[in-house]
């Protein structure tokens, strides 16, 4: 009975395992792979070492237009300039209300966590038709307002419940030594914030990063501003029913790089981070 | 007394006014872009935007709540849908979430060898952005060239036409976005019960419980805030959940799994030289009243404003 309930529990996990991984393997050897589109059957999955080639990647990075270093740099003004402007305002929004208990306090927390609630995307027709109207379509400024805007609401969050965690105590003890109230946060509170701010900062930035449905609309006429979300999207578009899945996969795979390799690095704080708001009781 | 009140709310300005001068870009980002631009969608939906001939891209009319009634009461309308379709999306997928999260969880938080390493490896969907995997998984789910199909034909099973079938198009949705989730609730819950005390466990063997008692009478107690909160919030973000939808199955077959974001999106922007946009307006307005309804429940059912008010 014991070991049949031991093989059971290990039958469970290596089933979660396998779905769990399936698509990551998939993407990674069909990225690979020499073997061409119609003949994608389970075999591909297992392929031998002459089956192997750089060649989707090389069509990646050399035969794309726009090309994927154009794609790329943009996608990193987008991503890094929403990140830094959300992550500058979200510091001092999570500041005051941990810190501070002025009148209206109470009120103002209702309200951006309602805020916070409301999906981002019910957001993008307002936008485009405000964007519009001021000539801000098919600019780097106009997409940048919105995904920082997107940013400041959930990042001071996540500051202002990081805060909160750290005692009063220690803002006091600087007081004390004759600091005002914003040198104490710049040089005592904000360094210590720094692990929220980095899951802050890498949570604002993978959401212009793989943003398509805004930047669909904002960059329709200047194919040399789009991101390689929009780009992958091309590749992938299964419209025509023709997509080339060693294309795809390959593109995928660059594109995911600089996450997967910070996810990696920051697991445990970026897990511990996400899940702890969620862990109650 | 009224004195009193007062100078301690002058004493309380006189030391914590510096907040207000903190919040002011915060504020005006608010104001902004969130309050201006939700109010400009409900006064949109009022209107003939796009729906009222070519004169009404140059010139639109407020028409009152013309597009709502029209929208529930004629034959065609697919605001029913939408709703069903929404419900169907949010409940199904967080009854998975649960089920499956729990389950792991469960079959997780033993003695057993190797368990680092489970973790690990069921983490990993995490590693990769979901706009990335979702493209992926769509073109995984393809009837003739995906790997879904070309996997079944090996174990002999008939290829299945997935996207093109209500049920099994639900299906696909189904197995994506459990696929997206499931680490993160199997993580949470896994946290949850390690924090459960271990004698009440031993005192349970020791009145001769089994495994499925102690999972009755001790777990599931211990979780049920934990399940309440990640529930609503799992509602509430999969309700709004675009990309899955968008990606793989647009909506389709027809409007079988249409919701009101994508349909909203579909409605403003997919119409090629003629967008709807005051029922994609209206979508969205009829999309946010359900979500401050949930949130309602969030607030009244969960600790969530309680943690954030202190």
């Amino acid at each position: 009975m014991r070991i049949a309930k031991r093989v059971a529990t290990h039958v469970i996990l290596i089933a979660a395992c396998l779905f769990a991984l399936f698509p990551i393997y998939f993407i990674i050897i069909t990225s690979f792979s020499t073997l061409p589109i119609a003949s994608i059957t389970a075999h591909v999955l297992v392929p031998k070492p002459s089956q192997l080639t750089l060649a989707s990647y090389h069509a990646i990075l050399y035969d794309q237009s726009p090309s994927f270093a154009s794609l790329l740099e943009n996608s990193l003004i987008f991503a890094g300039s929403a990140a830094a402007i959300g992550l500058g305002l979200a510091a001092f929004t999570g500041f005051a209300l941990s810190k501070f208990q002025f009148p209206g306090r109470r009120t103002f927390v209702y309200f951006i966590l309602i805020i916070s609630l409301f999906p981002g995307f019910i957001m993008i027709l307002p936008f485009y038709l405000m964007f519009a109207k001021i000539g801000l379509i098919d600019t780097y400024i106009g997409l940048i307002i919105p995904y920082s805007a997107g940013a400041v609401v959930f990042s001071g969050i996540l500051v202002k419940n990081y805060m909160d965690s750290i005692p009063d105590d220690i803002e006091e003890a600087a007081l004390m030594d004759g600091l005002g109230r914003t040198e104490a946060f710049f040089r005592v509170l904000l360094p210590l914030c720094l692990p929220i701010l980095g899951l802050a900062a890498f949570l604002a930035f993978i959401g212009p990063y793989t943003d398509y449905a805004l930047a669909n609309v904002f960059l329709t006429a200047d194919p040399t501003k789009w991101t390689l979300a929009l780009g992958l999207y091309n590749i992938a578009n299964t419209d025509t029913g023709q997509q080339n899945y060693g294309l795809v996969t390959a593109f995928a795979m660059l594109m995911s790089l600089p996450i997967v390799a910070f996810y990696m690095a920051f697991q445990r704080y970026i897990i511990g981070g996400l899940t702890l708001g969620a862990v109650r009781g | 007394m009224a004195d009193l009140r007062d100078q301690s709310l002058r004493f309380r300005l006189r030391r914590e006014w510096p907040a207000y001068i903190y919040l002011i870009p915060t504020t005006v980002v608010l104001l902004v872009l969130n309050a201006y631009p939700i109010a400009y969608t409900v006064y949109i939906s009022l209107t003939d935007f796009g729906t009222g001939g070519p004169h009404s891209y140059l010139a639109y009319r407020y028409i009152g709540l013309t597009n709502y009634y029209t929208g529930f009461t004629t034959g065609a309308s697919i605001s029913w849908s939408l709703i069903e379709n929404s419900f169907i999306w949010a409940g199904g997928s967080v009854a998975l979430f649960l089920i499956v999260g729990l389950g792991l969880a469960t079959v997780l938080n033993q003695e057993i060898r190797g368990k680092t390493v489970y973790r690990t490896l069921m983490m990993l969907p995490w590693a990769m952005p979901a706009f990335i995997t979702i493209l992926v998984w769509d073109n995984m789910w393809q009837y003739e060239t995906g790997i879904i199909n070309g996997l079944l034909s090996q174990v002999g099973v008939a290829p299945v036409d997935w996207l093109q079938h209500p049920t099994t198009a639900w299906a696909a949705l189904f197995v994506t976005n459990v696929w997206l989730s499931f680490p993160f609730y199997t993580v949470v819950f896994l946290a949850t019960m390690q924090a459960i005390p271990k004698e009440l466990y031993e005192a349970a063997s020791i009145d001769g419980a089994g495994s499925l008692s102690k999972f009755v009478h001790i777990t599931l107690p211990y979780l049920r805030p934990t399940i309440i909160f990640v529930g609503l919030m799992g509602f509430l973000f999969t309700f709004n959940n675009f990309y899955p939808i968008f990606l793989i199955t647009s909506g389709g077959p027809g409007v079988s799994t249409q919701i009101f974001i994508t349909q909203s999106y579909k409605d403003a922007f997919e119409l090629g030289g003629s967008p709807a946009f005051s029922t994609a307006a209206m979508y969205s307005v009829l999309d946010f009243l359900f979500v401050m309804a949930i949130t309602f429940i969030v607030i009244w059912r969960t600790d969530l404003t309680r943690n954030w008010l202190k």
